[in-house]
């Protein structure tokens, strides 16, 4: 119940575009969500496990299987499609028992456990209905239950959540992890959402132009982005680009800040990361990385806000609890995190 | 605009409904409406050999031509479907789209050069009927079937079913052909509603045994009104009655409806 991909490679004929060498590991019961913008390569990684597209490269392993070159129908695997391609021509019941009448489930097994497994998805009720009758949630999760109900290897997700509006879209991602944590199963979760991959995954592979950039637990991913990209593309984040100009100390373009550069030589070139959650409002005058600005971007978010404090020579993103005036930030020194340029 | 809308059905419906009033009327001429009823026309119309044996005609061509563009149409309107090549799927649509085209006169003319020449010499056939209608029909078939399975999105549909476990053959029965059943059924009640009303290629082509209803019932209209207006709406009947039947036989391909068998 695992899935493992060793350097997996890609390339498509005309747009030169693919992958490189991916490696990445989903063990039995874990969650991993793969990430980054489109073109990323993420759905490719998608298609080349399920078999729909043949690797130039590599070796895909699942379930303790090598599957490379195996048609897709023999790979065992559950996929839940960005439109849920449930067939029109079925019931919600039948569309569930399908893949166990493929696999030759006497007509009385497989009904009871198709009939189970919606119950699993609390659609019981609707088992008799045919897809066009159902809601983008209900047809999201007879789409899971039908991929799930004949006990797959591994468990695929593609954009599964995209269709959805937000108010369902949150609801359906706790009950997809709490089926797929009920089977324990190996899933990949291939999501351009990064909010929605932080909030459901145990791992998240971060990918851009065809390459693995960081995978890594969603904290980790947050705390200690392995470059500025990660850093930007995962959570909201200040990015300043800057030079080491002395011990514990980088030169910006907002002038110079104070923080931990881990024994870098005077001139490298580097980045500092602040999230703007560690951004504090109103700081005594004496504090360092104090920075005295005017806001000019104000947005209440209920449960926080978000501020642009413009200061010279940049602007700092911050967020806050307070709903008074904001005139000067502190960045302390612990919360900037140096990355390479 | 309601008033456009019924002077419209109006203009749409009265020669329908003169028809019928002409069919059971006693005589007819150089007046607004028929005067006497009877059902005499229907009776003479019944014991004429000749449009009996058209009636047969015309319902065999009919079915046949039926059953042969829905096996032609569904595989061909399948591969065009999955052509991916642009170009590729240009050139079919280019040719599938040439019959609607070029006037039936034009088929008409190139069958009957084709089919008296005595190494094709089939013209007068009833086959070469078929054929001809097929050939007309098929067109409006497949724009139906293509556009369904561009609604359906048909190849997610198939990704699905293959990573389910499906092959290509129960792709096909279990999927495919269920999920066109709708579209199919609408598509032959049109090439049947053609096939039973098509004069112009027929009255070229056809046979003296084998000539189709409409063909024989221009030959009505030189006799009595009453005669031919009763010929007219046994036509109108025939082409409702093969739409409504070729609709159930599309409806009645494999279906699974409410068991998963």
């Amino acid at each position: 119940m695992s899935v493992v991909v060793d350097s997996l490679a890609f390339r498509y004929p005309a747009a030169g575009a693919g992958l490189d060498g991916i490696s990445l590991a989903v063990a039995p019961g874990e969650f991993c969500a793969v990430i980054g913008p489109s073109g990323c390569g993420k759905s490719t990684l998608l298609k080349l496990i399920a078999g729909f597209l043949s690797p130039a490269a590599g070796r895909i392993r699942i379930a303790g299987t090598d599957m490379t070159g195996v048609p897709p129908r023999l790979r065992n695997l559950g996929i839940v499609f960005q439109n849920y391609a449930l067939f029109p021509n079925m019931t919600a019941l039948e569309n569930v028992a399908y893949p166990l009448k493929l696999r030759g489930v006497g007509r009385a097994e497989r009904l009871r456990r198709a009939g189970q497994a919606l119950e699993r998805t609390r659609l019981s009720g609707l088992a008799d209905r045919h897809p066009r009758q159902l809601s983008g949630g209900q047809q999201q999760r007879v789409a899971l239950a039908r991929a799930l109900v004949f006990a797959p290897g591994a468990l695929l997700l593609d954009e599964p959540l995209s269709a959805l509006d937000a108010a369902h879209r949150a609801a359906m991602r706790d009950e997809i992890r709490a089926v797929q944590r009920e089977h324990g199963i190996a899933t990949l979760h291939v999501t351009h959402d990064q909010e929605e991959a932080l909030s459901i995954a145990d791992k998240v592979a971060v990918m851009r132009d065809g390459a693995l950039l960081q995978l890594a637990s969603p904290q980790e991913l947050y705390d200690r982005p392995a470059d500025r990209f990660v850093a930007g593309f995962v959570g909201h984040a200040n990015l300043f680009d800057g030079m080491v100009s002395g011990p514990d100390l980088v030169e910006t373009a907002i002038g110079p800040l104070a923080c931990a550069t881990e024994g870098r030589p005077v001139g490298t070139a580097v980045t500092l990361l602040a999230r703007p959650e560690a951004v504090r409002t109103d700081p005594p005058d004496d504090a360092v990385n104090r920075f005295g600005g005017t806001l000019v971007r104000d947005r209440f978010l209920g449960s926080l806000r978000r501020y642009d404090l413009a200061v010279p020579g940049g602007t700092i993103l911050g967020e806050t609890l307070s709903r008074g005036d904001i005139r000067s930030v502190q960045i302390p020194p612990d919360c900037l995190r140096i990355l390479p340029a | 605009m309601p008033i456009v809308t019924a002077l419209y059905l109006l203009y749409l419906a009265a020669p329908i409904a003169l028809l019928a009033i002409g069919s059971v009327g006693q005589s007819w001429t150089n007046s607004l409406l028929p005067s006497g009823l009877t059902a005499g026309w229907y009776g003479q119309l019944w014991s004429d050999a000749s449009f009996r044996r058209a009636f047969t005609v015309s319902l065999t061509v009919c079915t046949a031509t039926c059953a042969v563009t829905a096996l032609i149409g569904v595989p061909l309107a399948y591969a065009i479907y999955g052509a991916s090549r642009r170009g590729l799927r240009a050139a079919a649509r280019v040719l599938f789209l040439l019959p609607v085209a070029a006037p039936p006169l034009v088929l008409g003319f190139g069958f009957i050069l084709v089919f008296s020449s005595d190494s094709l010499p089939f013209l007068g056939s009833g086959w070469l009927l078929v054929a001809g209608h097929v050939v007309s029909t098929l067109p409006y078939l497949m724009q139906t079937l293509v556009a369904d399975m561009r609604h359906l999105d048909l190849v997610t549909l198939e990704t699905a079913a293959e990573s389910l476990g499906a092959g290509f053959r129960q792709r096909l029965f279990g999927i495919v052909i269920p999920s066109l059943r709708q579209s199919l059924s609408s598509g032959l009640i049109m090439v049947a509603a053609l096939s039973i009303g098509e004069f112009q290629l027929s009255n070229l082509i056809a046979g003296f045994l084998s000539r189709p209803y409409p063909v024989v019932l221009l030959q009505a209209f030189y006799g009595a009104t009453g005669f031919a207006c009763a010929g007219t709406m046994l036509l109108l009947l025939l082409a409702v009655l093969s739409a409504l039947a070729s609709a159930s036989a599309g409806r009645g391909l494999p279906s699974r409806k409410g068991t998963p068998s």
